[in-house]
């Protein structure tokens, strides 16, 4: 039998790929690729951002930036950031996750209270806890005062040495609910098989979670622990509306001082040099999730 | 099938390329930018938008709310000026923030407008200092805003027969009265500015006039012995006897503190009035102020300006029109009668402002005769240096050790040192 000519679909598919694909890849260049380009350019030169004149300083503002003790804080803020995210937003939604898995009435309207801060902005996150962390009159410290332990309620936003970790409370609240979704999604899909037949074989709860449950969660733990890098290093919002990166620069992060230096100080070209090292540190952490990920979508594709 | 295809994604590609691409320019022409989003300020600012809009009908305004404060509105209008879309005026600071614009060729002078509207004559001496870059006219002020008065809590005053103090030594005395009857003295707020217009008095009072404005023109180091003299008085009367966790709050909360009567005093901008009316206290009768001790005759303020960038000839023409509105009595009146502030234009009429803009403004005439209207030294410095400065203060308020006051002078010098080299600063 003779071959068959390929039909005029199969021909023109490629063309119809092409077009589609232009619109994203133009996106992707034009939105990401050129402004990384400028900032690194930018980084090289001195600017205030509204000038026509930019004037080139060479590393100058790389040098000024790792000599100045607020950019190596901002950089120690953020890995403390990443530790937080990867850890403790994780191991509490995943905690909700289990304790709400083996409830049997009133999941719907758990799973909506876990869920719900992670819906709100986190700006609006951010003007609530202000609130709540004021210092006389604030929620937690009338708590406290209420059960007689009014004495230790610090100064949550005001003392540099713990302004950060009030931040991360706040973050926690907010957070949490997207860990527990994708634990509790997890949970929901696990072979129940492998766990019944631990408890057979003599398994008590702690061991048939760390042995059977936990390893089986992998790929839901693999996306929460991929998201708290990714939102470790992007970090801005809930520092910037909470505490401005302060008191006295405490709780800044790369974000906030990149921001500041901006538009704060007007100095483009060394918030350029921070954008470029936030890029650097964020490309570090993130990558073995991009790598990972993307090993799952090839396989899943083959 | 696959040309009919083919044809409708080059058409949908198309489509969105060219609603992507299409021109925001026009939808801009006429638009008033100012970060008063809310409350009182945005009353005020709607106010002046009203009248420009009765007065000029064919070139109208409008007002468009850019959330959050200066950084925000800046990195707005950044973007739109580089997008070549700027709004046809915007709500400015004073001073080193209109000469960053003028420097960078953004902003229009407006000598026109001040001379129709005789802003040497209606504006205070001090003010036009720093509405003006090389004697040219780029802004037209709205308002001053005193940052240098002590508003007080009466009944704590009253119970403890206390009268206002006039020298550092006496508030001080008065701090450790009330603090020996476990009443907080001196409520504040965190951030880069409440500390620092503290700051300001201590300053004033050892450097003087001359020595601030030395100070502005970068020409006093931060190692002389006075700044150092200065920041020790400002611990002694001041950091000594601010209420517990201050840094933890905002002005506003510092407020509740006077309110509530946590705190005896509070020095503040006098937006905490209208602050403390809004809780429901009475001008004159339930809180009052008095100048901080050590600034003198001086009256220190800040300014909300109108400034307007180059743009097309249609916007520039409603700008100038909006300007020549906001400079003029009538609106000045509208404007702060709502802000609570006092009108920038000397010859608006008095009877609008309350008991405290009363005080306030008979403050100002008198300083104003004197020339010793000060505008705030965060303004007057380049804005690098500015804020560094307020962040420097709130570092050694919150931990006023003497390594603390060391490393805050070799901080503060070495950016002004680099700023001097780079010709930096404005002689005032």
């Amino acid at each position: 039998m003779a071959k068959e000519k390929p039909a005029p679909y199969e021909r023109g598919i490629w063309v119809v790929y092409l077009l589609f694909l232009a619109l994203p890849v133009a996106f992707f260049l034009v939105f990401y690729v050129y402004p990384v380009i400028d900032t690194v350019l930018t980084s090289f030169q001195r600017w205030n951002g509204l000038s026509p004149r930019r004037v080139d300083v060479g590393w100058r503002n790389y040098l000024a930036l790792f000599d100045d003790g607020r950019f190596w804080n901002s950089l120690l803020n953020n890995v403390r950031w990443l530790v937080f995210y990867l850890f403790v937003p994780n191991a509490v939604g995943l905690g909700l996750a289990l304790l709400l898995d083996r409830m049997t009435k009133g999941q719907s309207f758990f799973k909506i209270i876990y869920f719900l801060p992670y819906t709100i902005p986190p700006v609006a996150v951010a003007a609530i806890w202000r609130w709540l962390y004021e210092p006389n009159a604030g929620l937690l410290t009338s708590t406290l005062s209420a059960v007689g332990l009014g004495a230790l309620a610090p100064n949550w936003l005001g003392d540099p040495a713990i302004s950060t970790y009030s931040v991360m409370g706040a973050a926690l609240w907010w957070s949490v609910g997207f860990s527990f979704i994708v634990y509790y999604a997890g949970l929901k899909n696990l072979p129940q098989e492998c766990i019944e037949a631990a408890r057979i074989d003599g398994a008590n709860a702690w061991q048939a979670f760390w042995k059977v449950t936990f390893p089986l969660l992998w790929p839901s733990t693999a996306i929460a622990l991929g998201m708290s890098s990714v939102d470790a290093m992007r970090l801005f919002d809930i520092v910037w509306a909470m505490t401005g990166g302060g008191p006295a620069y405490s709780s800044d992060v790369l974000a906030t001082q990149m921001y500041d230096v901006a538009f704060g100080r007007l100095n483009m070209g060394e918030a350029s040099a921070i954008a470029v090292c936030l890029l650097v540190a964020a490309a570090i952490v993130v990558m073995p999730f991009i790598v990972f990920m993307s090993r799952r979508v090839a396989r899943g594709v083959e | 099938m696959s040309r009919h295809f083919s044809r409708a994604a080059l058409a949908a590609v198309g489509a969105l390329v060219a609603l992507a691409v299409q021109p925001a320019a026009a939808q801009q022409a006429s638009q008033i930018w100012t970060y008063w989003g809310s409350g009182a300020e945005l009353a005020a600012i709607q106010s002046v938008i009203d009248l420009n809009n009765k007065a000029h009908a064919d070139t109208p305004v409008e007002h468009v709310v850019i959330p959050g404060n200066t950084v925000e509105l800046r990195r707005q209008l950044q973007t739109a000026l580089l997008g070549g879309t700027p709004p046809a005026a915007y709500q400015s600071a004073m001073g080193y923030e209109i000469k960053t614009f003028v420097d960078a060729g953004q902003l229009r002078p407006i000598a026109d407008v001040w001379n129709k509207v005789k802003g040497d004559e209606i504006f205070p001496t001090g003010l036009q200092r720093v509405m003006k870059v090389d004697g040219e006219p780029y802004a037209i002020p709205l308002n001053m805003h005193v940052i240098s008065n002590i508003f007080y809590n009466k009944a704590i005053f009253e119970k403890y027969q206390i009268t206002p103090p006039t020298t550092m030594a006496e508030l001080a005395a008065v701090c450790e009265k009330l603090e020996a009857e476990k009443i907080g003295c001196l409520a504040n707020g965190g951030g880069y500015f409440w500390s620092l217009y503290n700051f300001y008095a201590p300053l004033v009072s050892v450097v003087g006039v001359d020595g601030y404005f030395q100070i502005a023109r970068g020409e006093m180091s931060f190692t002389d012995p006075k700044f150092k003299q200065a920041l020790e008085l400002y611990r002694d009367t001041y950091v000594k006897h601010y209420l517990a966790n201050w840094s933890g709050k905002t002005w506003a909360q510092g407020g509740d503190d006077v309110f509530a009567g946590r705190a005896a005093m509070m020095q503040i901008g006098d937006w905490v009035s209208g602050y403390l009316k809004d809780l429901g206290f009475k001008p004159g009768e339930d809180y009052d102020y008095f100048p901080a001790p050590g600034v003198g005759k001086a009256v220190l303020i800040q300014v909300d300006a109108i400034a307007t960038p180059n743009g097309s000839e249609t916007s520039n023409a409603a700008a100038d029109n909006f300007l020549t509105t906001a400079a003029s009595p009538e609106a000045q009146g509208a404007f702060n009668l709502h802000k609570g502030s006092i009108a920038a234009n000397l010859k608006t009429d008095p009877s609008i402002y309350d008991y405290i803009g009363q005080k306030t403004y008979a403050t100002m005439q008198a300083a104003e005769s004197d020339n010793a209207v000060l505008p705030n030294l965060f303004f007057l410095l380049p804005t690098e240096l500015g804020s560094e400065f307020g962040a420097q203060i709130e570092r050694f308020a919150i931990d006023p050790s003497d390594e603390t006051l060391a490393s805050v002078v070799e901080k503060l010098e070495s950016v002004r040192v680099e700023l001097v080299d780079q010709g930096a600063f404005v002689t005032w």
